[in-house]
């Protein structure tokens, strides 16, 4: 790079700088950075990697992303990057993008134990038509699944949603966000009967006090954490306190840090709500106007299998705790029951069902969550004085409960990724029901997600097994008449019966009843915990797997067919996140060679269906719904007729390319400013999918408080996203507070008038006593959880903890960040964490190789005892982003019960030298 | 070559000795102060991201600091850096339009 070119560089990098800090510059300089900047096209874009939001201005010229800086408009970031951020233009250009569908053959003929070849889209189209109808005429609509994301733009989401769920009426699609906030969701819907937080990450800067519950911030959301950083730096009062089982970058300047033993979270909320109570902090006017008092069983199980039939031999100890289990000392005084008693897992089925309880059921439920007894069951740094310990404990109380503070409390994976995540997330809620410091500016628990668009498509369009869009869900019969009343479907199209979770798709393949299944936007054979048996089931010969990937990852690697896929500025899209603001780009530059959009794929194969061979009588074994007959779905056809359709009309005639959507036009000038829609082109048939899918979508939420704009709004100059509900063209900043949300009743101060879930029975902390239900009509649901102890803990065999997570350089699986080179020289590999002495008492030192082993598998990986994650004595930690450092082999797949979320952060292993 | 632009955001009172200090760092240079409000605009320039990285954090470890954040950065002209790649992805032969060896192994 020759002087100037590099002087160039430097003033545009500076000015740019500048006009995102407002700093103003000398016009001179402005001038020159222009220069530099000759010929580069800028459009506003939005991240790919986590689940902030950040808004990034991406720069292309001749075809081609040049440069990428934060978006000094944009509110979430004010013009600031991350490290991968940073890097977004760079994810598309790795040397081995897929161009060409690839599919295992042998003599020109698809084969299971074939080689991957490249085939045309027709032919790969054709082989994934012909496995997809043997099945679906085999077993139904449940023998098919798709692996969905938290990554998929909305569109795409709600292409694939909609043709599984009203085309092949099948609700088998489940998205990778289920391993990353399926437990918040829960917590949301238990508590307020409607998703997503209350508040936004302007809370940061409206607070005096902020606490980091197994969220590492610094690494994780580093852009919010800046925020975070620059409000504590700014401000004497303000104070941090970390939460965490091992000390990390977000305890760096945090004030307090308190390491706690996995699990036992669950116990410091509970001292937490004793202590309220017991310092007389209760906001009673608040709790009586607003909130009532619930709890549910306890005898749950852990979201495993209830065969030991497909478990390893060395896994049977703990499956076997899905049936009973036997009450440790701690539990026992936390449940209020006798130490060694064994207890039946009766509520297996139904863990989410709960009951009201008064105010007294409740102070007894938290009663034995006492300092003295939390302490010592809580402190997870066996070095650390338990009295010290205790003293800040009592110091996180003090901050709670302090009337003239405002507190926010952030948490992510720790708390969702959980055998008890629901439970945690109620109890945050709890807390900050109880002190009335919820959906106020600087007051709330605000729930951070791992995703880009984990909010705006997985939970918002709906692409669960249980989803519909808009908080609706597959098993309320009103719910799926005003859906098939949208999509124009017959009545009982839809299927009442709730689809596999991810994990559950993956022992569905794995025990033969799913058979067919379709892997978009992510890599779960690689995220999936306990991925020995998975990647097994994937080979099984009669299984026929696809992956639509760029690149040819774990997943890619186990599948039958590749097809080669457009990233995130190779098409249009739009994200929603954490804070509920939907935000859009545009298509800057061309996909590499053959590689299509989802939105794409998923309307070229419906291409292949014709009505007659889905919409007639299909068989649903399980299926027990009112209106239906036993394990049968009817015959719509004749309905389908009716209403002017051909049984030989096809899918995307029907669900896409209908008259309605045919009236929104590509080419869209006003919209469109020049940029090119490659799949609108490809399908030739003059119309905009994305804009058209977007704004039928937006049906299901429009009055009933999940209100989004119309799709071109997105795309003014002048707007950064919206957060919704955006009513009369206004964006809503915190929900449930009369003063902001106009979904509020007028009068009530505070509305919780989420719908789900809201007339309960009533009983005490054991038992419904009264089966009648009561209805709660605008209030919020303070729960009592009691402390449950993990079903897998260290023993003499595998005697330290194993956590996985991120770190800051990399994103979930590594696909897209691996592929950057400075950030893969920056972390080229997964290091296993661990406390120095941990690593001298197995004879292994700093860099030395060693297998980390489980029940379920071993991989090889290099100790790191000095590095930014400093665990305490038993403690390990490793990322999950290398496939070199295949984590998830060794992970258990124990799930939260009640949202089927994987607990990737309680294993217990064994390290000794490789 | 990595160019990143850096905000950088100090106390009004020490932003004299800071930029004093910054541009007494190797690759740093200082663009725009705003003295009212602590800010100071930097671009640092950096072999690799590890350097940027380190840099960035010395930056930060500096007293005074509020905040030192990246907001910018230029990533034309670096494709020698894709030799350091996963190998597995590093293939000599892989060419775009085939199967990439390590899918067939």
């Amino acid at each position: 790079m020759d002087v100037t070119r590099r002087e160039f560089l430097k003033t545009s990098a500076a000015a740019a700088t500048a006009t995102a800090a407002g700093i103003t510059i000398p016009v001179t300089a402005l001038a020159k950075s222009k220069e530099a900047e000759a010929g580069v096209q800028w459009d506003k874009g939005v991240c790919r990697f986590c689940g902030t939001g950040c808004g990034i201005m991406v720069g292309t010229k001749e075809g081609r992303i040049v440069a990428t800086k934060g978006d000094p408009d944009a509110p979430v970031n004010k013009g600031l990057n991350c490290i991968k951020g940073y890097f977004n233009g760079k994810i598309i250009y790795g040397k081995d993008r897929l161009t060409q569908p690839l599919m295992r053959m042998t003599d020109g003929q698809f084969d299971k134990q074939g080689k991957f070849q490249a085939v045309s889209w027709e032919r790969a189209f054709d082989e994934m038509e012909k496995q997809f109808k043997k099945t679906y005429k085999d077993m139904g609509p449940h023998g098919v699944a798709v692996f969905g994301s938290g990554q998929y733009t909305i569109p795409e989401g709600y292409v694939m949603a909609k043709l599984m769920k009203a085309g092949f009426r099948s609700n088998n699609i489940d998205p990778n966000a289920r391993h990353c906030m399926a437990s918040a969701v829960v917590g949301f819907i238990q508590t307020f009967g409607i998703d997503e937080p209350a508040g936004n990450y302007d809370d940061i800067e409206h607070t005096d006090t902020v606490v980091t519950w197994g969220a590492n911030m610094a690494e994780c959301h580093p852009i919010l954490w800046a925020r975070v950083s620059d409000r504590r730096l700014s401000n004497e009062n303000v104070k941090l306190v970390n939460l965490t089982t091992i000390s990390n970058q977000t305890s760096d300047i945090a004030d307090t840090e308190i390491v706690f033993k996995p699990g036992t979270d669950l116990a410091i909320q509970n001292y937490l709500l004793r202590e309220i109570i017991k310092r007389d902090a209760v906001n009673h006017g608040f709790v009586k106007k607003h909130c009532v008092f619930a709890t549910g069983p306890y005898d749950i199980g852990y979201g495993m299998r209830a065969t030991s039939k497909y478990a390893f031999d060395a896994e049977k100890d703990i499956q076997a705790k899905e049936l009973k289990i036997t009450l440790d000392k701690d539990e026992a005084i936390a449940q209020r029951r006798k130490a060694g008693e064994v207890v039946e897992q009766k509520n297996t089925k139904k863990p989410v069902k709960h009951w009201m309880i008064g105010f007294d059921d409740f102070k007894k439920g938290v009663e034995p969550y006492t300092l003295d007894f939390v302490a010592q069951l809580s402190k997870g740094d066996p070095d650390e004085d338990l009295e010290s310990f205790k003293a800040k404990l009592k110091g996180l109380a003090d901050l709670y409960v302090d009337q003239g503070r405002k507190v926010t409390s952030f948490w992510t994976m720790g708390f969702n990724q959980h055998y008890r995540g629901s439970w945690v997330n109620e109890q945050i809620y709890a807390i900050h029901l109880l002190l009335g410091k919820q959906c106020m500016p600087g007051n709330g628990a605000f729930s951070l997600t791992g995703q880009p668009s984990a909010c705006g498509t997985a939970r918002e369009v709906g692409t669960f097994a249980h989803r519909l869009p808009a908080d609706l869900v597959v098993f309320n019969p009103k719910h799926r008449a005003f859906s098939e009343n949208i999509w124009k479907v017959p009545a009982k199209t839809l299927n009442p019966k709730v689809g596999s979770h991810i994990t559950k798709i993956m022992r569905d393949l794995e025990d033969g009843s799913v058979k067919w299944a379709w892997v978009q936007v992510n890599n779960p054979f690689q995220a999936t915990a306990n991925a020995n048996h998975w990647i097994k089931a994937a080979r099984k010969t009669d299984n026929f797997l696809v992956v639509s990937d760029p690149y040819p990852t774990v997943s890619a690697k186990v599948a039958d067919l590749i097809l080669p896929t457009a990233m995130i500025f190779e098409k249009w899209g739009l994200y929603g996140n954490a804070e509920r603001r939907t935000q859009a780009w545009r298509e800057q530059v061309a996909p590499p060679g053959e590689a299509m959009g989802d939105v794409w794929q998923g309307l070229e194969f419906a291409k292949r269906f014709k009505l007659k061979e889905v919409w007639g009588e299909q068989a649903v074994p399980g299926l027990a719904a009112d209106g239906f007959e036993n394990g049968k779905l009817p015959s719509v056809l004749a309905e389908a007729e009716k209403m002017g359709y051909s049984p030989e009309d096809t899918l995307y005639d029907v669900l896409f390319a209908n008259k309605d959507n045919r009236k929104v036009k590509w080419p869209d000038n006003s919209v469109s400013k020049g940029h090119a829609n490659h799949i609108a082109e490809k399908l030739g048939d003059g119309w905009f999918p994305e804009k058209a899918l977007f704004d039928e979508y937006r049906q299901f939420g429009v009055g009933h408080a999940h209100d989004l704009a119309k799709f071109d709004v997105y795309y003014r100059d002048d707007v950064r996203g919206l957060k919704w509900p955006v009513v009369d063209g206004k964006e809503t900043q915190w929900r449930f507070n009369e003063k902001y949300d106009s979904y509020c009743k007028k009068g009530s101060g505070f509305d919780f008038y989420g719908k789900a879930l809201k007339a309960l029975p009533g009983g005490d902390l054991d038992k419904v006593t009264n089966k009648e239900k009561t209805s709660l009509a605008g209030k919020a649901k303070i729960f009592f959880r009691p402390y449950a102890a993990p079903p897998e803990q260290p023993d003499e065999n595998y005697d330290l903890w194993f956590s996985t997570g991120r770190v800051l350089e990399h994103w979930h699986t590594g696909t897209m960040t691996r592929r950057v080179p400075e950030l893969h020289r920056a972390v080229p590999t997964a290091q296993l964490f661990m406390n120095p002495s941990d690593a001298e008492a197995r004879g292994v030192k700093r860099n030395d190789v060693v297998w980390i082993e489980s029940r379920r598998g071993k991989v090889k990986a290099v100790v790191e005892t000095q590095g930014r994650n400093r665990p305490p004595k038993g403690y390990t930690f490793a990322a999950f982003f290398d496939e070199g450092v295949f984590v998830n082999k060794v992970c258990l797949d124990v799930t939260c019960p009640m949202s089927k979320e994987e607990d990737f952060k309680k294993t217990a292993i064994k390290v000794y030298k490789a | 070559m990595n160019i990143s632009g850096i905000l950088v955001i100090v106390s009004p009172q020490r932003v004299e000795s800071m930029v004093d200090q910054l541009n007494g760092m190797d690759g740093i240079d200082v663009h725009h102060i705003e003295a009212a409000t602590g800010r100071i605009v930097i671009t640092q320039e950096a072999e690799s991201i590890n350097d940027e990285v380190n840099g960035l954090k010395r930056i930060r470890a500096l007293p005074g600091i509020i905040l030192a954040e990246m907001s910018y950065h230029n990533f034309e002209e670096d494709n020698e850096l894709l030799d350091a790649i996963p190998a597995e992805l590093a293939d000599e032969d892989l060419d775009t339009v085939k199967v990439p060896g390590f899918l067939n192994e």
